[in-house]
């Protein structure tokens, strides 16, 4: 009997269809990423069971550790009108390329006294100098700011705004601070907002767990 | 890497060296999945959660009436301790004092929940008062609410520190 040839098959496997996935795949999860805003404010957030994701849209009040507020106005269509708003109301007669660097800075972070020095100078001041945005009872600037806000809003749909006020502060700030906070928003008829935490799981057990359901409150 | 090689022995035939023009996609495909892993695990991890917080409109001063029992007072102390007393501040209650743990102010509350349930027939009546002090932390206001949607109190109010609790503050237990 001859020897019956068994013919060697190549192993050489086809890698073009599976790159051409993982390639998909790929340009997929990074389209589908938010970018996530770089944090020049270093904030540690307490977690609550909440699990309700914070709008990317937002109006955001960040509480530091030192007790230092600072503002972000994350609506871009209102940004430029909320920043107008603060010019005129309370007088600080900002020239157009100081008004237009304002609009520009990622968040406001000073007291109304420094804002036309810190513009005029020619490099950017780090978060961790600024002085951060007075909210004391006699002289709460959070306050102005967020007159301009609810200015800027007005006749449209209040409830988009509220959902849009976001106050972000971390753990170890003082209770004060954000009684300030909560002083400003409510000075301007702010009555409803939301804090910013980190998720966390339902207690097993609890009477939460048992209803499942969140109070909406 | 992928593939072994076979000699063909079918072309014996010196030919000048034709060069494959196949390329191996092994290591590429290795990266693909390698970053595929790093965004679908950066994606998820970040995504904050927004807890709703509503003030009490205090122009008008509220006009409904409260029973004494049914209200539980936490004031949020320094060093991440709460003092707790019911009923109203005039009438000198027992102050006790807990922590943030879930078995401390969450079995409190829960007590507190059932005895006015027992005593009213509806624990909707009971009412919780959060009087955080100056020396307390955003982390315990944070954790104080959340405390209330865990154990689902129906009302609470954040009020301010009275001069009748900063003196019962004051007193050593």
């Amino acid at each position: 009997m001859p020897k019956v040839k068994i013919p060697r098959k190549s192993t050489i496997v086809d890698m073009t269809a599976m790159c051409d996935v993982a390639f998909l795949l790929l340009t997929f999860f990074i389209l589908a990423t938010k970018q996530k805003p770089p944090e020049v404010l270093s904030v540690k957030t307490p977690t609550s069971v909440s699990s309700k994701a914070a709008p990317d849209k937002s109006i955001l009040i960040t509480l530091t550790k030192e007790g230092k507020v600072f503002l972000m106005l994350g609506d871009e269509t209102k940004k430029a009108a909320i920043i107008d708003d603060f010019n005129t109301t309370r007088g600080l007669q900002l020239t157009g390329a100081q008004l237009a660097k304002l609009k520009k800075a990622e968040y406001i972070g000073l007291p109304v006294n420094q804002l036309k020095s810190a513009l005029d100078a020619p490099q950017e001041i780090p978060a961790s100098l600024m002085a951060g945005i007075p909210t004391d009872s006699t002289n709460n600037e959070l306050s102005f700011w967020m007159r301009s806000v609810t200015n800027a809003y007005k006749g449209e749909d209040q409830r988009l705004l509220q959902d849009m006020i976001l106050v972000k502060g971390d753990g170890d700030a003082l209770y004060p601070i954000f009684k300030s906070v909560k002083e400003a928003l409510k000075a301007n008829e702010i009555f409803k907002f939301r804090i910013v935490t980190e998720g966390e799981q339902v207690p097993a057990g609890s009477e939460l767990y048992k209803t499942g359901k969140e109070d909406k409150k | 890497m992928a593939e072994i090689e076979t000699k063909r022995s079918a072309d014996k035939k010196k030919r000048f060296h034709q060069k494959s023009t196949r390329v191996d996609l092994t290591p590429m495909v290795d990266l693909g999945f390698l970053l595929i892993t790093f965004f679908v695990f950066t994606t998820t991890l970040t995504t904050p959660t927004a807890m709703n917080v509503i003030l009490p409109y205090d122009k008008t001063p509220p006009s409904d009436l409260i029973c004494e029992s049914c209200v539980l007072t936490v004031l949020l102390d320094k060093n991440n301790r709460i003092k707790y007393y019911e009923g109203a501040v005039e009438n000198g209650p027992l102050i006790k004092e807990t922590g943030y743990a879930p078995d401390e102010i969450r079995s409190v509350l829960m007590l507190k929940k059932a005895k006015v349930k027992r005593a009213r027939g509806d624990e909707g009546q009971f009412i919780l008062l959060i009087k955080p002090t100056v020396a307390s932390n955003f982390k315990n206001f944070v954790d104080i609410t959340d405390e209330v949607t865990i154990c689902q109190v129906k009302r609470y109010y954040i009020g301010e520190l009275g001069d009748a609790d900063k003196r019962l503050l004051l007193k050593k237990l």
